[in-house]
């Protein structure tokens, strides 16, 4: 059996477990699936989406530990889905292919196209960012005088730099003078129209 | 600091006036801007053949002088020979003011690249990197750029120069320009007052 989402081949509680998905009726389907996209685009809220299962379980008078196992394996879809880039149809294939009732299927990969952009946006938010840069904050201003030089007028302008490193962030202070300044603006004006010629 | 110049200081510097050459007035009033050193009170006293005391005294006054020169930026040879006494011998004062008035810039360039500052910005490089594939993502293309800054601490003896590189999204550098570009608009206004 070729699937698209993933090359691996799948356990066999995976298969029975979508198997099971023709159990439910239509109503209990769709709920199911909206906890599923609920979670899957608020990937963070991991407590809400348990508890929204043992909820479930509950009012359909199933034990919650199998609906867990259950939907542990149908996450498996879209997750691979996601890093594949795969299309709506391309995953109502798979869904069929592993048993799954033609509308069951046909319900779940439209659900997927129509957060397919939100997720995909989701994904590439998530890539990894070496020393991001998180905020930046500045002043400028005259230096009016100093210990040398009684009356002095040049222009600084000090920036600070916040960049997250790892799970802390790291201040960097530095002082620029007013040609520095233009220079870094036009450096970084340059940087942007080299990225705008990529999208 | 610039101190106020006392009549000593005025003595010391008439000895000055034991010099063989013009020129041997300018190599020690240029040299002692930067302060008493054992090297320049040696050089000094052989030059002008008189003890090293009085010497390490030319040089302080001399040093006095100049920086008192420097933080009032005293500009016209009217402000400067101002500054001498009545008495004080006539040629060496004008030669004293124009040895003064011919090195002023140079020190007013120094003292303002040389005065206290946070660390600052010695260079800036980037590169642009377009992101194909991640571990969540397989194929993407996703435009980044990458921005170092060699940052110099002048409070840091030795090796003092830092590098720091940093990961700008599109989103990010647009906030950054958008700050700079704020920062331009309001250096304009500064200007056009």
């Amino acid at each position: 059996m070729q699937l698209h989402f993933t090359k691996d081949v799948l356990p066999d509680s995976v298969s029975t477990d979508f198997q099971n998905l023709n159990k439910f009726n239509e109503q209990q389907f769709l709920r199911l699936v909206e906890i599923l996209f609920q979670f899957l685009l608020e990937p963070k809220e991991t407590e809400r989406f348990m508890e929204q299962l043992s909820e479930f379980a509950g009012e359909h008078g199933m034990s919650a530990g199998p609906l867990r196992n259950l939907m542990k394996s149908v996450l498996l879809v879209p997750q691979g889905a996601l890093k594949k880039n795969l299309t709506a149809e391309q995953i109502k294939e798979d869904l069929v292919a592993l048993g799954v009732n033609e509308d069951k299927a046909a319900h779940f990969s439209q659900q997927w196209g129509e957060h397919y952009a939100a997720l995909s946006r989701l994904a590439v938010g998530q890539t990894l960012m070496v020393n991001q840069l998180v905020d930046m904050e500045w002043k400028f201003g005259v230096t009016v005088g100093t210990s040398e030089i009684q009356k002095v007028g040049n222009i600084f302008l000090q920036l600070k730099l916040v960049i997250r490193k790892g799970n802390s962030t790291e201040n960097v202070y530095m002082e620029l003078t007013l040609p520095q300044f233009y220079n870094f603006l036009h450096e970084m004006e340059r940087a942007k129209a080299s990225m705008e010629c990529f999208s | 600091m610039a101190a106020t110049i006392s009549s000593e200081h005025f003595d010391n510097l008439q000895l000055l006036l034991k010099a063989p050459s013009k020129d041997a007035v300018r190599d020690v009033c240029v040299q002692s801007h930067r302060g008493p050193s054992r090297r320049l009170t040696e050089t000094t006293a052989a030059t002008l053949s008189i003890p090293a005391a009085q010497a390490a005294q030319l040089v302080e006054s001399l040093h006095v002088l100049s920086h008192h020169i420097l933080f009032y930026n005293l500009s016209s040879p009217e402000q400067i020979l101002a500054l001498f006494p009545e008495s004080f011998h006539s040629s060496l004062k004008n030669l004293i003011t124009k040895i003064l008035l011919e090195n002023s810039a140079t020190w007013r360039t120094e003292a303002v690249s040389d005065q206290i500052s946070l660390p600052q910005l010695k260079e800036l490089d980037w590169r642009v990197d377009m992101v194909t594939g991640s571990d969540s993502v397989s194929r993407m293309s996703v435009p980044t750029c990458l921005v170092q800054l060699k940052i110099e601490d002048p409070s840091v003896s030795g090796d003092s120069v830092s590098t720091v590189t940093v990961e700008l999204s599109r989103e990010s550098l647009d906030t950054i320009l958008d700050g700079l570009g704020r920062i331009r608009d309001q250096l304009s206004v500064v200007a056009g007052k």
